[in-house]
């Protein structure tokens, strides 16, 4: 939208409004290609795509099915159109052009919209998408008449096939006001789109009742079968996200990791080498590596969505979360947020209910996140050294753990602050079709770039300033290592010196480390966390992934042993055999079942609690989400630190 | 120009009853209901309004019905129960 912002004022600003699943997006993909951008309008939880193309900039609105309902797609629909809200990065200003897409295969209601649109006596344009599929289903829309009867351009199109695009740009030149406007009354209006309809439509022969259709509903939506259906397909979607993502996640490892040896090698010791080396790229890496999962998850769910499964995959969870005060509507984001609580608390968008929507979201990053995977793979090996399988249920139970949290955090909010009735599930079931990729592509891109611009400005904001916390004040090395490295040099064996070097540097960094403005936190709170079991070592790990969980397991590193490569064996046995100030070992069985609890249910992450209040409407729902998850993760730690100790 | 396809032969049901009381397969028309204003309003936008003609094509939890225009066309809406129980359908039985 680069040409958007800077040619705006020459651009000639159209609005295209539709009901859900009308392929106005794909229409809106074959108009402008990559020339958009994804922004939000402010003050909603409501997104549109802006994109130029030829002369136009389209602002592709979110699905509404009227514009005078109570809704919020309703709302910022008619916001837009009357000039009193725009996407961030754009000035409020009436579109001087409605493009309305209708569904061939579902246009009397359709055009019970599009006659709402035109009776706002504005200069307007109909796309009637999907009329390859009307065609296919025996039913001819004659496009003179329909355009005689409404007054204003008509264009009939495939949005998916691309080649109606030229077409499209000049019925939207041509647009113009309804010369009689339908009645803005809502059952004159019906009345009037069922006259339309009668007087434009055709059947060639007999309708049949798509008994495919009703089979596949009815094995999709079945109290057992449905959910049979409803594990494969999700076993699927995350078998390919970990399997398939895991190679690019790799190389993206190998690429910062790289960089930063780069950096290391080429830049002079000092202050600037290690800001950039341990603060920027340790940094920002260890984050832009989750972005594989995040594009093949938002690719995979916008597939799915395109069959027409996930809207009879909702009715299938609702009836499992219902009792937990949750709608089926809540399933894509508590599914998303099994990659990262970020895109998953941006999809709780889609859930209509507010109290649902503010349910969804305080429950969502209970799910097991990939950033809680290494803190779960580095405690199930100090828990199970010996033992593979007992690794596996233990790392699963985290999981479950998890989902139990969230489901019943959800329910002691419906309970309490969300009090309220339900509102019941009606959700349009779109036909069966081979989804568009394309338009799955660009969704999971535009996924992709939020949590990469993310990365690039907050995450890498607290890097910076958690590698200073974490690496000031500097401080003369100690005593013993001095002595070490004064062995080492008067040694002759190779071998020895090597073990001497290592012992002194591990002594410096740990040493550095206490007495670094983290460590000195560490030791001021380290009381706080005691009833968990917790030393100073283990209370700066746990402050430094205040804002990043996987923080946790590199800074331990850091401390015990002296470097952060925790792909070492070697260092998760110093971590196993690591000991406290007082000799115990730091990772005894009741601490690190203790860790373990408290890494499943707590709030560490501040990239979420910032998402939060954008997305729940204020910071007291953040609070409120970091609150109750600190809480319910110390109380239950502790319980579970001193009935094991 | 055609534009009425008949009705599919609806099967023995009773004139005015809940639309859970339909069987699979069951024609009728959307008579009335007793929604609550927000219910109401979403469910007329989508396209269950009076005297919208429908097709039930699934029972129970959700209930899924097909909405037809007079070409046969139309969409296919699920509605949860406690939807379902408060939408009256009149048949032709």
């Amino acid at each position: 939208m680069a040409r958007a912002s800077s040619e705006g004022g020459s651009l000639r600003p159209v609005a295209m409004l539709g009901n859900p699943n009308v392929g106005k997006t794909t229409l809106f993909n074959a108009l402008c290609g990559l020339r958009q951008k994804a922004a939000n309008f402010p003050g909603t939880t409501q997104e549109a795509h802006v994109g130029a193309a030829d002369g136009l900039r389209l602002v592709d609105l979110p699905g509404a099915y009227t514009l005078g309902g109570s809704s919020s797609e309703s709302e910022v629909c008619r916001s837009v159109i009357e000039g009193r809200l725009a996407p961030l990065g754009m000035d409020p200003a009436e579109p001087e052009t409605l493009l309305v897409v209708a569904d061939a295969t579902n246009l009397l209601r359709n055009l019970v919209f599009v006659g709402e649109v035109l009776a706002l006596g504005r200069p307007t344009a109909v796309a009637v998408n999907l009329i390859d599929m009307a065609k296919r289903r025996g039913v001819h829309v004659d496009r003179e008449r329909l355009e005689e009867r409404l007054g204003c351009p008509v264009v009939l199109c495939n949005a998916r096939g691309g080649e109606c695009v030229g077409e499209v740009r000049a019925a939207v030149s041509r647009a113009r006001v309804a010369s009689v406007l339908p009645p803005a009354e809502i059952g004159a209006r019906e009345r009037w789109a069922e006259e339309v309809y009668a007087d434009v439509a055709s059947a060639r022969g007999e309708a049949n009742h798509d008994s495919l259709t009703d089979r596949l509903d009815r094995a999709f939506t079945h109290p057992v079968l449905g959910v049979i259906w409803f594990i494969a397909v999700m076993t699927g979607l995350f078998w390919v996200i970990f399997r398939l993502a895991a190679y690019p996640m790799d190389w993206i490892d190998a690429v910062f990791t790289h960089l930063g040896g780069l950096v290391e090698s080429a830049m002079p010791a000092g202050v600037l080498r290690d800001l950039l080396a341990n603060g920027v790229i340790a940094g920002v890496g260890a984050t832009v590596v989750f972005v594989p999962q995040i594009f093949l998850l938002f690719l995979l769910i916008s597939l799915l969505e395109g069959t027409g499964y996930l809207a009879r995959a909702a009715f299938v969870v609702d009836r499992l979360l219902r009792p937990f005060g949750l709608s089926g509507h809540a399933f894509v984001p508590l599914l998303s947020s099994h990659a990262c609580a970020l895109p998953g608390i941006m999809a709780a968008r889609a859930v209509p209910d507010r109290r649902d929507r503010l349910a969804t979201i305080l429950a969502a990053p209970f799910m097991s996140c990939t950033a809680r995977i290494p803190v779960y793979v580095l405690l199930t090996t100090l828990l199970f050294p010996e033992s593979p399988a007992m690794q596996a249920v233990a790392f699963t139970s985290c999981y479950v753990i998890g989902v139990v949290a969230g489901l019943l955090s959800a329910l002691v909010a419906r309970r309490t602050i969300l009090r309220g009735r339900s509102r019941p599930m009606a959700l349009e079931l779109p036909s069966y079709r081979v989804p568009d990729v394309r338009t799955a592509l660009m969704t999971a891109w535009d996924r992709g770039l939020v949590f990469l611009r993310k990365a690039g400005t907050l995450i890498l904001g607290f890097s910076v300033v958690l590698w200073w916390l974490g690496s000031y004040p500097l401080v003369d090395p100690p005593a013993e290592a001095v002595a070490l490295r004064t062995q080492g040099e008067l040694n002759a064996d190779e071998g020895e010196v090597a073990a001497l070097l290592e012992e002194a540097d591990r002594l410096e960094a740990s040493h550095a480390a206490e007495h670094s403005f983290l460590g000195q936190i560490g030791s001021f709170v380290q009381p706080v966390f005691a009833p968990l079991g917790y030393d100073r070592q283990l209370t700066v790990g746990v402050l430094a992934s205040f804002a990043a969980r996987e923080v946790f397991v590199s800074t331990m590193a850091v401390q015990v042993v002296g470097r952060d490569d925790t792909g070492d064996e070697g260092v998760f046995e110093a971590l196993a055999s690591a000991e406290r100030d007082n000799g115990r070992p730091i990772f005894d069985r009741a601490t690190s079942w203790s860790l373990l609890v408290y890494y499943v249910l707590a709030m560490q992450c501040i990239p979420t609690l910032v998402v939060t209040a954008r997305e729940a409407g204020g910071a007291k729902w953040a609070f409120l989400q970091l609150a109750w998850m600190s809480g319910l993760a110390y109380v239950c730690a502790m319980v579970v630190y001193q009935v094991m100790r | 120009m055609r534009t009425a396809v008949p009705p599919a032969k609806p099967h023995a049901c009773p004139r005015v009853v809940p639309l859970t009381q339909l069987p699979r397969g069951c024609c009728g028309v959307v008579a009335e209901s007793a929604f609550d204003a927000d219910d109401a309003e979403q469910l007329r936008c989508m396209g269950l309004r009076p005297s919208a003609e429908i097709r039930v094509c699934r029972m129970g939890e959700p209930c899924i019905v097909a909405l037809r225009d007079g070409c046969g066309l139309g969409c296919r809406i699920g509605l949860s129960r406690k939807l379902a129980e408060r939408l009256m359908v009149a048949t032709a039985g």
